[in-house]
């Protein structure tokens, strides 16, 4: 079943006079399960069309059913509400709020989440952060700062981040940018066995060792997507 | 729900930066301090001069030759063209007046008093003995004027506490000579000591009976009459049937003023509340700029924060979370100041008054809700726009701030 469904995306922006078509007319279709990784150079459109899959930009063409819904015309609270329930990221500089310990990090997508639930408790929501932090590998470094764990945990503290709602996507740009070889592996083995247990995950990356550790990898360059390849490792 | 969690972020973020927040929450502590502290002064000097107004006794009723129309004027003229109130017209009053305690006619004019051993020029004042109820008056040596002394015009003196003091030391003075413009007068009392009142100082003058003094300064006219009401409550009446009186002699000619205690102090009040206004008016000022910094403080912060912001909002944070969010803490800096603010004055002035009770600046307590809801809304005022701000930062943009 079609997860994501992009037709005929188009993204322009304006800098200084020159007006740049960041993506143009893509055409993309990414089921439930699925393994995908998008690579390519800096500047040939990867981070944006991440950006639109995120519900974090809006496409200047074109339309976007997440999940069924169409999201091209959706209001700002709505868009919210999709990025909390239905997707959840990863960032090449963790994106950690620095003062808060790894369970309040991990906590925080939910704090939102109760605006549209009001049986959250707050026992609920710490149980589920502790679930999540465990499940990636930390469940014993919960009450550290980020600037107290190595670059790999402060890693899976986002990706627990990312997971705690649920989400039916990971969206992860440049996971493993910031990390050593050793680690990297552990993360990607970590969106490995995600992905074994249902989670879509897509990976951005400008390197193609970490894209072909995708089942399916789709190669842009220049606003539209060149070349697409299905013969990823399965693992 | 989420309310509170945003809440709890607020108080986090606050906590987490102390010194900034401890800093920024002065300017409100401040500024709370000086709407309550200087409303305390404006209320406090009122309430001392109210007093000291009150202690010069009650219901006094001040006549003096002369009309003026204006309403609500300060004091009595003091010198007059037209008309004119003579010992005939304080016998008529205390005849015919029923509402009244006690009338005077009084004269008053520089003069000299001494003896072998002083010389001292001062105020000398022509009363009758029933002046001494008029003002409070507490003999603490012999006895104030006789009704006799009056009528015959005697050649006695009643001193004030200083002028004792100056002519005799610790001295015995009742029954000695003085020499009041080379007049031999006889002293027969001494006033206990009162102080300066509002620029009256009775320890500085020497009494004699009104006739007496007339017949000194050589004249017929009095300076003025002084009365008293039997009761506050019969103070109108008894304008009423004074000035009755009055017109009747003067051949139905208002040819006088009259000046309650009332009507002083309502214009003396006018001036004070005026003086607390003024004050009030100040004190906002340094409320304003308290503000501002709460504004600058919050903008900064929003600016440092912008990752933050990115963050939170990619997983799920509405623009009115943000908002929220924002607007919360610069409140909740602005109200916490507001009330160390109110709790910092109370100690002070409590803690003064507690060791120099004369020295009472105690807050009015009608001040303490709207200094608090001034600090609630000036958080409020300088906290929607920087919280404004910080909901529409674009989030990618957000997210890839350095």
């Amino acid at each position: 079943m079609a997860l994501i469904e992009l037709k005929n995306i188009h993204k322009n922006f304006i800098m200084g006079e020159e007006n740049i078509h960041a993506l143009n007319a893509i055409n993309l279709t990414i089921n439930e399960g699925e393994f995908t990784s998008i690579v390519g150079t800096s500047g040939s459109g990867k981070s944006t069309l991440m950006n639109i899959i995120g519900l974090l930009d809006l496409p200047s063409l074109g339309t976007y059913d997440l999940d069924g819904i169409n999201t091209t015309s959706m209001s700002d609270d709505d868009l919210s509400k999709y990025r909390n329930q239905k997707i959840g990221f990863v960032f090449q500089s963790f994106n950690l709020l620095p003062k808060a310990s790894a369970l309040k990090n991990v906590e925080m997508p939910m704090q939102y989440a109760s605006a549209y639930n009001n049986k959250l408790t707050d026992e609920m929501i710490r149980k589920m952060a502790l679930d999540t932090l465990e499940k990636v590998g930390l469940g014993s470094r919960i009450h550290h700062l980020p600037n107290e764990l190595s670059g790999g945990q402060r890693q899976r503290v986002a990706i627990a981040r990312a997971l705690v709602n649920n989400p039916k996507i990971l969206l992860a740009d440049e996971p493993t940018g910031a990390l050593d070889s050793k680690t990297s592996e552990e993360i990607l083995q970590l969106f490995h066995d995600l992905n074994s247990q249902g989670v879509t995950v897509i990976i951005v990356t400008h390197d193609n060792n970490i894209a072909k550790r995708c089942r399916r990898i789709l190669r842009m360059n220049d606003g539209v997507i060149k070349d697409e390849d299905n013969s990823g490792a399965t693992r | 729900m989420i309310f509170r969690k945003i809440l709890v972020n607020s108080a986090e973020a606050i906590v987490e930066n102390k010194l900034r927040s401890a800093l920024t929450m002065l300017g409100m502590i401040i500024g709370v301090m000086a709407v309550i502290l200087l409303v305390s002064v404006g209320t406090g000097a009122k309430r001392y001069i109210t007093s000291e107004f009150e202690s010069l006794g009650t219901n006094v009723i001040l006549i003096q030759p002369g009309k003026t129309d204006k309403k609500n004027s300060m004091g009595p003229p003091v010198a007059s063209s037209k008309g004119k109130l003579t010992m005939a017209d304080v016998e008529a009053l205390q005849k015919n007046s029923q509402s009244l305690s006690a009338v005077s006619g009084v004269m008053f004019g520089a003069g000299v008093v001494k003896n072998e051993s002083s010389t001292n020029n001062l105020n000398i004042l022509g009363a009758n003995d029933q002046f001494n109820r008029i003002f409070n008056m507490t003999i603490i040596e012999g006895n104030f004027f006789s009704r006799e002394d009056e009528e015959a015009g005697r050649r006695v003196a009643v001193l004030g506490y200083t002028i004792k003091e100056n002519l005799f030391g610790s001295g015995n003075a009742l029954g000695k000579l003085v020499k009041v413009n080379e007049s031999e007068h006889r002293v027969i009392g001494v006033i206990k000591p009162t102080g300066d009142k509002l620029g009256f100082n009775i320890d500085d003058m020497v009494f004699i009976p009104t006739k007496s003094s007339l017949r000194l300064f050589n004249t017929d006219r009095l300076f003025g009459i002084r009365a008293t009401a039997k009761s506050r409550s019969g103070l109108d009446d008894a304008v009423k049937e004074l000035t009755e009186v009055l017109k009747e002699r003067h051949n139905g000619e208002e040819d006088f003023t009259i000046v309650t205690q009332v009507t002083m102090m309502e214009s003396m009040n006018t001036i004070l509340n005026m003086l607390t206004y003024a004050l009030g008016a100040i004190a906002f000022i340094s409320m304003l700029v308290g503000g501002i910094g709460i504004m600058n403080i919050m903008l900064v912060s929003v600016t440092e924060r912008t990752r933050e912001i990115g963050i939170r909002r990619a997983v799920g944070a509405r623009r009115s979370d943000i908002l929220k969010q924002f607007m919360i803490e610069a409140v909740v800096i602005s109200v916490s100041g507001g009330l160390l603010g109110i709790f910092i004055s109370l100690l002070i002035t409590y803690t003064l008054y507690f060791f120099i009770p004369g020295f009472d600046m105690r807050p009015p307590f009608w001040i303490i809700p709207p200094s608090f809801f001034l600090s609630f809304f000036t958080g409020v005022i300088f906290g929607v726009w920087p919280a404004r701000k910080a909901a529409h930062i674009q989030t990618i943009d957000a997210l890839r701030y350095e």
